[in-house]
């Protein structure tokens, strides 16, 4: 397997780029926890990238420092060319989470609304952007329903829809399959392939599951904890996804390759070192 | 319909047969009407006097529900203010539950003292604090209480914190709101009422239970607390039909 040459990309080819990047929590105190540490990443526009790793490594930390959500202690991150802070502001960015979080007191459209409401969109545009939306993830027949009279992986669909309402041009999605059955998981995980297709947005999609990070990812970037850091970055090769992909060869090597490296093993075809991506 | 017909025959019938159990006790024991007044004599008393009733009625009626206006206003008021700042939020519910153990109707022969004992106000005042407590620590439980991941997706849509509020918070604590008017709206009635027991205007149904009492007119008196308890229920479902109709959300959804 090749090497991808991310470090040499050019700005406008990198969607986000981490470098030296540390989160120290409660620093100087007895409790004191090192998230992250030495973090260099870098995402190149329309890439698939799978943060995977056990509890506590910090994939959801990088995540939100990337959104800006919280401070690193040290290092860089940009994200589309700006700060993290700028990208937030500017809503070049779209986050899911592992609850859809989704409004109670809204309808299923006006939760998809809110983010261009907060942006001062008119009402009309609003509501075009949020059924053109809400068609994508198949759900314009649900626009006046209520959240809570949607199943799991409907209420995680429109989540989805609503973190492309403004049409940025990346996805952070923290675990937002993670609470939905094994079946659902596997239909959710084909969606989201379908809408980056159709998008082409750069995604970065923290996991616990290997065969997800396997299917959905074109790299899965494997973390450790205590200290949380990357060990590895794993390219997958699947080509075009479909149902056969998940019991295909390529795919158990794979599957293979990301489960050693979680075990901390250096063998595995598959593979490319740190340093160099 | 049908379903609704079956779940309001069960507890009608238990009061039907439970106020003919009590007519017959009274009448095979002969029990006095100091004692225990007969379901007949408190129901012939009600409707002979149905139309100072409604005046008595009208009259702590208003006051309750200025009291509960006021009272929910610096609730609210309160809240919005306590939010803002962590060092009272902390203080909040200690605060309120010390204070919610005070006895304020007991501060009503004060109020009569501080204020004009003839006039509306002092009973206003007893029943604003007493409706005050449930509303501020309700609604500042409403407005802190948001789900961290809703913080952060507002933050991550770069919302300022004055958005924060209108489009999380303030939507978060309605159920909130209700919980504490539903508890509110019968208080401000029973604080009305009492309020009335310290001397004042004799115009409400406070005042006409005292003086029937002290007119051994029991049959009375009771009919009055019949009407009291008419009116108490009259806010509570009150409250509930206003939460129904402009926050359906409330009593469906299921947070995890």
């Amino acid at each position: 397997m090749s090497i991808e040459p991310t470090g040499e990309a050019t700005t406008t080819e990198v969607a986000v780029r981490a470098e030296g990047v540390w989160k120290v929590f409660n620093p100087g105190l007895a409790n004191e926890v090192t998230a992250l540490q030495e973090i260099d990443l870098t995402v190149t526009r329309g890439e698939f990238v799978s943060l995977i790793g056990p509890s506590g490594c910090g994939k959801s930390t990088l995540l939100r420092v990337i959104a800006d959500l919280t401070h690193a202690t040290q290092g860089a991150i940009q994200v589309a060319g700006m700060t993290a802070a700028q990208a937030r502001e500017d809503q070049r960015y779209g986050m899911a989470f592992q609850q859809a979080a989704l409004f109670d007191w809204r309808t299923v459209r006006r939760n998809v609304e809110l983010p261009l409401e907060l942006q001062g969109w008119s009402k009309d545009k609003r509501r075009v952007r949020a059924m053109e939306l809400l068609e994508m993830v198949q759900l314009a027949d649900f626009a006046e329903h209520r959240p809570w009279e949607l199943s799991g992986g409907m209420q995680q669909r429109v989540a989805i829809a609503r973190s492309l309402a403004v049409d940025p041009p990346l996805l952070l999605m923290d675990e937002p399959f993670g609470a939905l059955d094994e079946m659902t998981r596997e239909r959710m995980q084909n969606e989201l392939l379908r809408i980056r297709e159709e998008t082409g947005k750069s995604i970065i999609f923290v996991t616990h599951s290997i065969p997800e990070a396997v299917y959905l990812s074109d790299r899965v970037v494997v973390m450790s904890a205590r200290p949380g850091r990357i060990t590895d970055v794993i390219s997958v090769n699947l080509g075009q996804r479909n149902e056969d992909t998940r019991e295909a060869e390529v795919f158990f090597e794979s599957v293979t390759a990301v489960r050693e490296a979680l075990r901390g093993r250096t063998s595995g075809a598959v593979r490319s070192r740190v340093g160099e991506v | 319909m049908g379903q609704r017909l079956r779940s309001v025959w069960p507890p009608v019938l238990i009061a039907v047969v439970l106020l003919a159990a009590w007519q017959l006790l009274v009448v095979i024991q002969d029990i006095k009407p100091y004692l225990l007044p007969a379901p007949s004599l408190i129901a012939s008393n009600f409707f002979s006097d149905v139309g100072l009733m409604w005046a008595a009625a009208l009259y702590t009626g208003t006051t309750a529900l200025l009291g509960l206006m006021f009272g929910t206003v610096l609730g609210i008021l309160a809240a919005l203010l306590a939010q803002r700042f962590v060092v009272v939020n902390n203080l909040v519910t200690p605060l309120a539950a010390g204070l919610a153990a005070v006895p304020i109707i007991a501060l009503t022969p004060l109020l009569n003292n501080m204020f004009n004992i003839t006039s509306r106000t002092p009973r206003v005042l007893v029943t604003v604090i007493i409706v005050f407590f449930p509303m501020f620590v309700n609604v500042t439980r409403g407005l802190i209480q948001v789900q961290p991941v809703q913080l952060e997706l507002m933050r991550s849509m770069n919302a300022r914190p004055r958005t924060v509020l209108r489009a999380l918070r303030v939507p978060n604590a309605i159920p909130f709101f209700f919980t504490g008017l539903k508890i509110a709206a019968p208080l401000a009635v029973i604080a009305a009422l009492v309020a009335e027991y310290f001397g004042g205007p004799q115009s409400g149904l406070g005042s006409r239970i005292t003086s029937a009492a002290a007119n051994t007119a029991y049959g009375r008196a009771w009919a009055y607390v019949v009407a009291s308890i008419i009116l108490g229920l009259l806010f509570y479902l009150t409250v509930l039909a206003l939460e129904r109709w402009t926050a359906p959300w409330t009593s469906r959804s299921h947070h995890n």
